[in-house]
């Protein structure tokens, strides 16, 4: 209870910020057009909880998680235990990673990723409202639309496959405590990797 | 075409590992849009001295590296030394970095031809000819996209009782010498709603116009340049709180550039009472 009353002071200390998002307030709410065509807004999937991730297919280090199947295994654990997982590419036309839905299809075939959907953002509205930065970039929203992680994907910055198994993945650890009805331990972290390609 | 390539590539490798089993570890590297290479300071090791090393970085045109605080995206330049018994490697003296801002991101890091020196100890027991000085660097190199790369250096270096200045003893003493002036300015920093203020008390001063400054830790302050006013003969560097903002640390720790004079490494102290 006393945690509760310290999260939402902190929450109220917070809400005067002129940052994009910032956890424990409500996130964004957003339309995106996925690789099938099909519309997805957040609000849809109210009472449940949804991760953002921000992708782009070119960047070594999303190849990183990729190839080494640690963001393919954590969309599946995820998903399988009835999360949303909306992967989301800002790139812009013309940048590295921007691509049309058969090519998104086609990079999560490669993976055998299992994102619940594969979202197109290429004006980067939806990447602002959010202030992703990075590829990747996490976010983590609960059943009531609050956002509860915002930042990087794990805890070494690094673009190397050997550095994960010493590296805390922050995503499944709050999952985890989000389903536990803990209090998120890492609620932000320092996100790293490419630069979201943005137009200018 | 593709096969003559994978096949130059595989003959690479195997020229490599076989460079490597008998111990020649080359002193440069020439990778996609930098070349780096392991310098040294002298001509010998002296044994119970310091001896000044360095990582050369040659960027292509319009490619960079990063500092220690990469900024919005990147990863600073990593090194992990491989030295005889006894001898131990400080931290990299990184020189003073640059902004790098492409679209709405802020980065700090090098382009052109930089070095990053390191200080090594050399042990007063050191014993033999020579010794094996080795460093594995990992490094990101962008334009707007960006390309991570490794490579193992090496040289081997007498041990004598004197040594004299290498070919690179000027590159390593310029990049020791482009290091931030440290003492120079009191500063104090507070939270002032969503922002950090940093107070700058002391001589030549200026009147701000044109000062910038980077943070060298990150989750403090956010990358972009600051908002400057005088107020009270100081100076008050306005800053947008970092994202990842959770709680002020004892001190805020950074590099301010007046433009036109030498940067100033300043420690902004948060109130101690909270």
């Amino acid at each position: 209870m006393t945690l509760r009353l310290l999260t939402l002071a902190a929450a109220c200390l917070f809400a005067v910020s002129a940052q994009a998002v910032t956890v424990g307030t409500a996130a964004p709410d957003f339309t995106l057009p996925d690789s099938n065509g099909k519309a997805h807004s957040l609000s849809e999937y109210k009472g449940k909880t949804v991760v953002l991730e921000w992708n782009n297919p070119g960047c070594p280090f999303v190849q990183k998680h990729y190839s080494s199947g640690n963001i393919p295994k954590q969309q599946a654990d995820a998903t399988g235990a009835g999360v949303v997982w909306l992967t989301i590419n800002s790139g812009a036309d013309g940048k590295q990673g921007h691509m049309d839905g058969a090519g998104a299809n086609a990079f999560v075939a490669q993976f055998n990723a299992k994102p619940s959907a594969y979202l197109f953002d290429g004006d980067g509205k939806v990447g602002h409202a959010y202030g992703a930065k990075t590829t990747p970039h996490m976010y983590i929203i609960d059943g009531g639309g609050v956002l509860r992680y915002m930042g990087g994907i794990d805890s070494i910055a690094s673009s190397d496959k050997e550095d994960l198994g010493k590296a805390t993945q922050y995503v499944p650890q709050a999952l985890a405590e989000l389903k536990a009805g803990k209090a998120v331990s890492v609620a932000t972290s320092q996100p790293y990797g490419c630069g979201v390609k943005y137009g200018s | 075409m593709r096969l003559l390539a994978a096949s130059l590539l595989l003959a690479n490798l195997l020229f490599a590992a076989a460079a490597s089993a008998v111990e020649t570890v080359p002193a440069q590297v020439h990778s996609d849009h930098i070349s780096v290479s392991l310098l040294s300071e002298h001509d010998a090791l002296v044994p119970g001295t310091s001896a000044w090393f360095g990582l050369r970085l040659q960027h292509d045109a319009h490619w960079h590296s990063y500092w220690i605080n990469p900024g919005d995206s990147g990863l600073p330049t990593r090194l992990t030394w491989q030295l005889p018994e006894g001898f131990s490697a400080g931290e990299i003296a990184w020189p003073v970095p640059k902004r790098f801002n492409v679209g709405e991101l802020f980065n700090f890091g090098y382009d052109g031809d930089v070095v990053l020196p390191v200080q090594i100890e050399v042990p007063a027991n050191a014993t033999g000819d020579s010794a094996h000085v080795e460093v594995q660097a990992k490094w990101l190199v962008c334009q707007e996209e960006c390309i991570p790369g490794k490579a193992t250096l090496g040289m081997d270096l007498p041990l004598r009782a004197v040594s004299v200045g290498s070919a690179a003893a000027d590159a390593i003493d310029a990049a020791r010498h482009a290091q931030a002036q440290h003492g120079l300015w009191k500063a104090t920093a507070k939270l002032v709603d969503n922002r950090i203020e940093v107070t700058l008390r002391g001589a030549n001063l200026g009147d701000g116009q044109g000062i910038d400054a980077f943070a060298v830790d990150s989750k403090v302050i956010a990358n972009a340049a600051p908002r400057v006013e005088q107020r009270d003969g100081a100076i008050v560097l306005s800053f947008a709180k970092s994202d990842y903002f959770t709680t002020a640390p004892h001190a805020l720790h950074l590099l301010v550039l007046p433009p036109g004079a030498p940067a100033v490494d300043v420690r902004a102290f948060f109130p101690t009472s909270s």
